[in-house]
């Protein structure tokens, strides 16, 4: 691949990423209006409230670290979809690799810390301590997930790890292979979206949206545009991890949006927990499930 | 009334073509996503919760609460302020990024509405800050809220819903309003002036008397001590 082809497709993979993300956006706000017997958003209204809120004039401006920590954690986001592989395009993905990956994608919350912490408001700082509690919490199920899965393919090239699970059908699929695993990763993406009964550090009624709190004008659409990415991004972790990536377009964007449409059903039936029950929780179930699936993997 | 609309109004000309439409995309997209600080002060916000939930559903315009000043775009003033709450009201709306618009919800905003004879509430909304749209009735019905909604996006779409610009050309007529509500010594944490200087508002009249009276008695602001631990009892 010619360096030219390579620079187009890291070009390319992000705008893509977001444009999905834009859609599953509209997924999450369609799905909770239908739930709640409404009629919901229209197509476009991701893409207008990212459009308004980078038109806003705002003047606030906390520091340089609130500026610097938007931008790391759309940043972070934009780095990890070049190591996610998408159908007809790699990326870096053979370089990176999910140890790579695992790190790239704590840098949002690292950055979006960094930032609330200059803006002095207390509800940010409730809100992301909860957020890097909660963080601590899904990340020991998370990373036992990604050990299984590694163990499993032997290899922790996700070029490769695709390829196995599309060689050999859906009965050598992540999901088929490693049951267990798949439900414990699904608790942690539940726990990673921040969704409902997960969802302690937006808590809107309690801590006003705790992170986003001081966050108005194009700050708010960094983070908008954060989530679209953060979506699409733990869709395709999950599909090329479990179910086999994307053979064609069509099938990819089938199972994406199919995956993120689970957490999104659960999340608006459910309150939300307290951060020591997260923390207990997600220890508990999905850290068991996950232990008991790498210990059949290994036996 | 109707001449009055028709006098021109100079736009400042911009050079680059493609700057009109760029303008009309973002006012476009301003009109059809709207976040709502419901700052439900009297009685008329009963008939908010039916307007937002499934039947009649305020998200399929676009519309959707949210729950900081910061995040805002319409403050909503749903019913009488007392003069205890206007202060949060003009606090909140000065903490709320531009452009920005409010809107009086129930025939207290509009004129005291029955609790005229009222000492403790604040007659005339506009008085203090700049109304962009009142739906009168008490309570209007979550159809007519809906249809002030509606005509709000309007104005937004076409560009007459500068309300806020108006805060900072005319600040000291606000501020005069507020100190004789308020008495001299009123203060909000926002330097108004500055921001109508960055927002290239301040003319003539964003400065007078008022805004005078209140340098003379505004305190500096300080940045909120950050301490780890609690404070000892004395
Ligand atoms: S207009 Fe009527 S319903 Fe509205 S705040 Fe006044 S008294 Fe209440």
């Amino acid at each position: 691949m010619s360096v030219l082809e390579l620079l187009l497709e890291l070009v390319l993979m992000p705008i893509v990423a977001f444009v999905i993300g834009l859609f599953m956006v509209l997924m999450m706000r369609k799905i909770g209006a239908r739930l709640q017997r409404r009629v919901g958003p229209p197509v476009f209204q991701p893409l207008y409230d990212i459009v308004k809120l980078y038109g806003k004039r705002t003047q606030v401006s906390h520091g340089l670290m609130h500026d610097i920590g938007i931008i790391m954690a759309v940043g972070g986001y934009v780095a990890a979809e070049t190591l996610l592989p998408m159908p007809g395009m790699n990326g870096i993905a053979e370089k990176g690799g999910l140890i790579a990956l695992l790190y790239v994608i704590m840098i949002p919350s690292l950055g979006l810390a960094l930032g609330v912490g200059q803006c002095a408001n207390p509800n940010g700082s409730i809100g992301i301590s909860r957020a890097l509690t909660a963080m601590l919490a899904y990340d020991i199920p998370f990373v036992i997930v990604i050990f299984g899965v590694a163990w499993h393919f032997g290899t922790t090239n996700l070029v490769d790890i695709i390829a196995l699970q599309q060689a050999g059908g859906i009965a050598t699929w992540g999901a088929v292979e490693m049951p267990l695993l798949a439900i414990a990763g699904l608790f942690g993406m539940q726990a990673m979206l921040g969704k409902q009964p997960f969802e302690i550090y937006v808590a809107p009624a309690e801590i006003a949206t705790g992170p986003m709190v001081e966050m108005g004008g194009k700050y708010l659409g960094g983070l908008f545009v954060m989530q679209s990415f953060q979506l699409y991004t733990a869709a395709v972790i999950y599909v090329t991890l479990f179910l086999g990536g994307g053979e064609n377009w069509l099938f990819f964007l089938i199972k994406i949006f199919a995956v993120v449409a689970i957490p999104m059903s659960i999340a608006f039936l459910f309150p939300r927990y307290r951060t020591e029950n997260l923390v207990g929780l997600l220890w508990k179930w999905p850290v068991m499930a996950g232990l008991i699936g790498v210990a059949l993997l290994m036996y | 009334m109707k001449e009055i609309q028709q006098i021109p109004v100079a736009q400042a000309s911009r050079t680059n073509p493609f700057a009109r439409v760029f303008d009309e995309l973002t006012a476009f997209c301003r009109s059809r996503s709207m976040f709502m600080l419901h700052y439900c002060t009297g009685c008329g916000a009963i008939e908010l919760p039916p307007a937002m939930t499934s039947r009649f559903d305020m998200e399929r315009l676009g519309i959707q609460p949210m729950v900081s000043p910061r995040q805002a775009d319409i403050l909503l003033i749903t019913g009488y302020v007392s003069v205890k709450t206007l202060k949060r009201v003009i606090l909140t709306y000065e903490q709320m990024a531009s452009p920005k618009y409010v809107i009086g919800i129930c025939s207290c905003t509009v004129n005291g509405g029955m609790y005229w004879q009222s000492y403790a509430t604040a007659k005339k909304l506009n008085d203090y800050m700049p109304v962009d749209m009142y739906i009168a009735g008490c309570m209007p019905r979550p159809e007519a809220v809906i249809e002030g909604l509606r005509g709000l996006m309007e104005r937004v779409r076409t560009g007459e819903a500068n309300g806020w610009e108006d805060y900072y050309r005319r600040y000291d007529y606000y501020l005069g309003h507020q100190q004789r509500l308020f008495g001299e010594a009123w203060q909000t944490p926002t330097n108004v002036i500055q921001e109508a200087e960055h927002y290239g508002l301040a003319g003539p009249e964003t400065e007078g008397e008022h805004t005078a009276l209140l340098r003379q008695h505004q305190q500096p602001l300080e940045p909120l001590e950050m301490r780890i631990g609690l404070k000892e009892r004395v």
